[in-house]
């Protein structure tokens, strides 16, 4: 299959879905003629036009509204928030409109929008560019939250979060974006709320989102040479959750290392660990849930400091192999 | 205010014999606070308080036998007095969801079922303990008391780290945490530890060297397809929960023969052909419908006997690599030839596989017939959930006494029924038995 | 405009609706708060009647003369909404600031100043790629103006020129705030001119004017010539909401604004009698009595049901 990167994948996502549903349309800073500030929507308004790539003023509000607005008039929006740090403009429209549209009028509309945004630490872009805000979402009924790990995900999940009737907040991570993989060429969905199991193992269930699936299997490759397998589990939705697998491989190895990007206080690490251990997997814990999180800290400029803040492939064999050897 | 009476625990039970007072005259008890110990003629049962309050006009002595449902005493609030003047019994209960099941004969260990309950709990061993209830049974207390002495193996100690899949462990083996050495951090005890801990006890109880660790060039291998699983796993589970008892009738079977050969010279030429195999299920028929208990369910979760209404006989049939028991359903009302043709019919289909989901399920007696192969008898193991089974064994000529003593040659079968001591008792066996066999060597009782 | 008697009649339906939501409430009936438009009846009709059928509303927190004003609007369902019962318009789940009708079009009343400001961009943006003649109305007050969003949104209906109605009710006050003292511009519409959008102020407590600003508006909309701002002065008799003790403005102003009532302004300009006018108050709420008498009836909504409805 031909490899083609993240960024490729959902460009190809959203031209694909404008070919063949009028309704879909994209709006968000920079993307037609810039291409986006990530180069995401490079070419679609040459093949589309402005009327459906439609670049707008600095207006997150604006512009969130705009496509939940437009999803309540029967289109297909997918937004663009140019960094996840400014989605925090568009907080009230997204936690008190979109996000209680459908509730608040009894069942009788429905919101079906996709919203999407690169999160994430790395490029050097400091404390207000390269934020993981994802928790935030979790936390509010009505919205779905997707986090792609990979080229092939991204794509799928894409079209998945199109299709499905309610408002979804898709994030994307900047360093992803020129990572390769096999992707297909026709149309196809990786279902919403499906968990993945990345890779088999008996040692050490590894939970991770974002681009810590990719560090994970990484670190789960140099821990082979050791004698330990890692299970590397990606929920892809973070809610709502596809929970079964997860418990199913804590039961099987009971050692759990949950790894997120985000900051550890307040993260979903925490929802994680709480589901496992009120759950029935609860009794096939052999030792302490652990979790391996940005540290509570504003991404700092400096880059060995910006390394430092977030976990990396070493982070993760380190604290995997102590949890498989019985540290904790 | 709320009336404290002999509870019923048993279907026949009548009356009880109160044991002793836990609580006295005048105390304070709480909601399910044992207060009485009972007796009837086999089990030794606790009553617990049914509500709050002061133990009050308490009307039975210990050693009293008294009527069931008869009131014995009243828990009072405060400023409350008990009715005075004859006491009615109030309303015949449903056997509380609190009784626990009567022990079941075989373990025969003098505890008393609330005693054994406490002593699970606990993780007590029953014979470490002696007990101070009537005839030297073991009441929970002594077991509560014998617990609070010992360190208990079974309860982790505060003190103790383990971790949940360790204790998992230890409870599915019935390992005190205790008695495990802990490989993790700070001595904590790993769910590892206990199997290693479980796997030596059991080298020690029994090595059996299993069959996987001899070279492969010693067997072939029969992979268990799912009929094999399936038989494999009911019949043990049956023969563990079930204690089978048997009884054997060596049963004169020249009637049914003569019976049948009638029955088929009278026969219409495309009428269906009667077997002795369909006047057996008959015989069987009968007899079940005059002892329903052999005709039952266990229901243990809610401490209940089933009589099943229906009589729906299985016929076990051999198949290439396992048996296959399709049911022939309300057996009593099915005429003798309608009884064989779907005796041949569901034969040959089961052969083929080709039975229908109902037409195996449903079953509230089996009967297994070997005699085709000689077998002159057998134990089968009892078919779950039914409570008996039949074994038939083969017909062969032997000799007994004539009226005169002489002895002439008769066909003579062992019919062998095994059945769930739970549930049957002897004497109900014996009963059944002797009805069978009138039935089978004097089928006209059948008409009575 | 064209005048109608279904124009009275629908504006005293409004004002018994509100007297009687204030009374339910007194009685302890009512769960919640509510916003009452008691005086601005006459900008509820104007811009509904001035509208046609499948244009879009989007309304504010104050809005239940704009839901009762629109076109197939049921008032047992809505009484029902308001007293929080399954039958009513969203299944008692979104009450008195939320009660929409998403089958007319009207997206629904908004608890947050200016929610709906953002919304009619989309919704504005929908009927143009749609290339059809719909109309978005997206009603605001005067404390919205000062809103982000507000700012957000007209820029961005102006660059596209987007077919929106801007309606501003400016009753004068954002709860306590002033207006003069809020904003350092004469009029709402003023603001209009930041966005080479046209703004019009017209007498909200008249029917006729408010009908006639709203279907000019909406012409040059359906001609793709881009929003209209269309700023409607009015006052509102109540407080902010039924916590609200009106520390803030004098008696003698509201006796005045009450002096421009909209329902006998508009009886005069039908030529009604004083009768004719009672009649059809007591009709009005004979109308209410049994939309009482309905939610009254309608049974809560089943607990078990709570988690209905977060997602499609």
């Amino acid at each position: 299959m031909r490899e083609i990167t993240y960024g490729e994948a959902l460009r190809e996502a959203m031209r694909q879905a404008m070919s063949n549903d009028p309704r879909v349309f994209l709006i968000g800073e920079d993307i037609g003629i810039y291409g986006g500030a990530f180069g995401v929507t490079a070419g679609l308004v040459n093949e589309f036009g402005e009327e459906r790539v439609i670049d707008t003023p600095i207006s997150e509000a604006a512009i969130t509204g705009a496509v939940i607005g437009a999803s309540l008039a029967g289109m297909r929006p997918i937004g663009e928030i140019q960094f996840m740090d400014f989605v925090t403009l568009s907080m009230e429209q997204l936690v008190l409109q979109a996000a209680k549209i459908r509730y608040m009028f009894g069942g009788n509309a429905t919101v079906p929008m996709v919203l999407r945004m690169p999160g994430g630490s790395g490029t050097g872009a400091a404390a207000q560019h390269s934020e993981s805000l994802e928790n935030w979402f979790v936390h509010v009924p009505g919205l779905k939250v997707v986090m792609p790990s990979n080229p092939y995900d991204a794509k799928g999940l894409l079209l998945a979060a199109l299709d499905d009737p309610n408002p979804v907040i898709f994030i994307e991570h900047k360093l992803l974006y020129k990572t390769k993989g096999p992707v297909p060429e026709e149309m196809y969905r990786v279902p919403l709320s499906q968990t993945k199991i990345a890779r088999e193992g008996k040692h050490v269930t590894v939970i991770a989102t974002s681009i810590m699936v990719g560090r994970s299997l990484e670190a789960a490759e140099k821990l082979k040479a050791e004698g330990i397998e890692l299970e590397v589990v990606d929920p892809r939705t973070l809610n709502p959750l596809d929970e079964k697998p997860i418990f199913e491989s804590v039961k099987k190895t009971g050692r759990v290392l949950i790894v997120h990007e985000a900051v550890g206080t307040g993260g979903y690490g925490g929802e994680l660990a709480a589901r496992i251990a009120s759950n029935e997997a609860f009794d096939y814990l052999d030792a302490p849930i652990r979790r391996l999180t940005g540290l509570d800290v504003p991404i700092p400029y400096n880059r060995n400091l910006e390394r430092a803040a977030v976990p990396q492939v070493d982070d993760i064999v380190r604290e995997a192999r102590k949890l498989a050897q019985g540290a904790y | 205010m709320k009336e404290v009476i002999m509870p019923k625990f048993g279907f026949t039970q009548e009356s009880g014999e109160l044991v002793r007072w836990i609580k006295q005259e005048g105390e304070a008890v709480k909601e399910g606070d044992p207060i009485a110990e009972v007796t009837t003629d086999k089990i030794n049962m606790e009553i617990e308080a049914p509500a709050s309050g002061t133990l009050s006009a308490i009307s039975a002595r210990e050693g009293d036998v008294i009527p069931v449902t008869q009131i014995i005493a009243w828990i009072l609030k405060p400023g409350e007095a008990a009715p005075t003047g004859a006491v009615p019994s109030p309303a015949p209960q449903a056997a509380s969801a609190e009784t626990p099941s009567p022990a079941p004969l075989a373990a025969v260990l003098m505890a008393t079922p609330v005693a054994q309950r406490a002593a699970q709990d606990l993780g007590v061993d029953l014979q470490k303990v002696r007990g101070s209830g009537a005839g030297g049974r073991i009441t929970r207390e002594d077991v509560e008391n014998f617990a609070n002495s010992q360190p208990s193996p079974a309860l982790p100690d505060p003190r103790e780290r383990a971790t949940p899949a360790a204790r998992r462990v230890a409870r599915e083996e019935n390992i005190g945490l205790g008695d495990v050495a802990g490989s993790g951090p700070h001595g904590r005890v790993q769910a590892g530890d206990v199997l290693a801990a479980a796997s030596s006890a059991k080298q020690a109880a029994a090595p059996a060297q299993k069959p996987s660790a001899q070279t492969e060039d010693a067997f072939t291998a029969l992979p268990m397809n799912a009929m094999r699983r399936t038989i494999a796993a009911r019949l043990q589970k049956s023969a563990q929960d079930a204690p089978h008892v048997t009884f054997d009738a060596d049963v004169d079977m020249s009637a049914l023969e003569t019976l049948r050969a009638e029955l088929n010279k009278s026969a219409a030429k495309d009428e269906p052909k009667v077997s002795v195999t369909a006047l057996l299920v008959k015989a069987c028929a009968w007899a079940l419908g005059r002892h329903p208990r052999i005709n039952s369910q266990l229901d243990v979760d809610n401490n209940r006997i089933l009589l099943m209404r229906a009589i729906n006989i299985g016929m076990a049939v051999a198949l290439e690599d396992g048996l296959i028991v399709p049911v022939i359903k309300d057996a009593p009302n099915k005429g003798l030839r309608k009884l064989a043709a779907e005796i041949a019919d569901l034969g040959a289909r089961a052969k083929q596989n080709k039975l229908k989901m109902d037409e195996l399920s449903g079953g509230t007696f089996t009967i297994s017939n070997l005699g085709m192969h000689e077998i002159d008898r057998f134990t089968a193991i009892i078919n779950p959930p039914e409570c008996a089974i039949l074994a038939v064994g083969r017909a062969a000529q032997k000799f007994v006494p004539d009226a005169e003593g002489k002895p002439v040659a008769r066909p003579i079968a062992t019919l062998r029924l095994s059945a769930d001591h739970r549930v049957i008792d002897g004497a109900v066996a014996a009963l059944f038995m002797k009805d069978l066999r009138k039935a089978i060597e004097n089928p006209g009782v059948m008409l009575s | 405009m064209e005048l109608k008697e279904s124009y009275l009649r629908t504006m005293m339906l409004i004002r018994a609706f509100e007297q009687r939501a204030e009374e339910l409430f007194a009685l302890g009936k009512v769960h919640g708060t509510m916003h009452l438009s008691i005086g601005q009846e006459a900008t509820a009709v104007g811009v509904s009647n001035a509208l046609r059928e499948g244009d879009y509303l989007l309304n504010t927190h104050r809005g239940h003369g704009h839901c009762l004003a629109w076109q197939g609007s049921d008032v047992n369902l809505m009484m029902a909404e308001f007293m929080g019962r399954e039958a009513g318009y969203c299944r008692g789940r979104g009450g008195s600031m939320h009660i929409a009708n998403v089958a007319t079009n009207n997206l629904g009343a908004n608890g947050i100043v200016g929610g709906g400001l953002p919304l009619a961009v989309g919704v504005g943006l929908s009927i143009k790629l749609r290339k059809t003649d719909q109309v978005c109305a997206v009603i605001f007050g005067d404390g919205a103006s000062n809103e982000g969003a507000f700012h957000e949104s007209m820029n961005m209906a102006s660059i596209w020129k987007l077919p929106i109605i801007y309606v501003c009710e400016n009753n004068q006050y954002a709860m306590s705030m002033a207006i003069k003292k809020s904003a350092n511009v004469a009029r709402i519409s003023d603001r209009a001119v930041a966005y080479n959008v046209r703004g019009i102020t017209v007498d909200g407590n008249e029917v006729a004017a408010v009908y006639d600003a709203i279907a000019e508006a909406a012409a040059d909309c359906r001609a793709g010539r881009g929003p209209v701002l269309v700023e409607c002065q009015t006052y509102r008799w109540r407080g902010h909401s039924k916590s609200d003790r009106q520390l803030y403005r004098t008696r003698e102003e509201l006796a005045e604004w009450q002096g421009r009532d909209p329902i006998p302004r508009y009886a005069k300009e039908l030529g009604w009698s004083d009768a004719q006018v009672e009649d059809a108050r007591a009709e009005a709420n004979k109308r209410i009595d049994a939309a009482v008498a309905f939610a009254e009836a309608s049974p809560e909504p089943d607990v078990k049901d709570v988690m209905e409805g977060v997602y499609a």
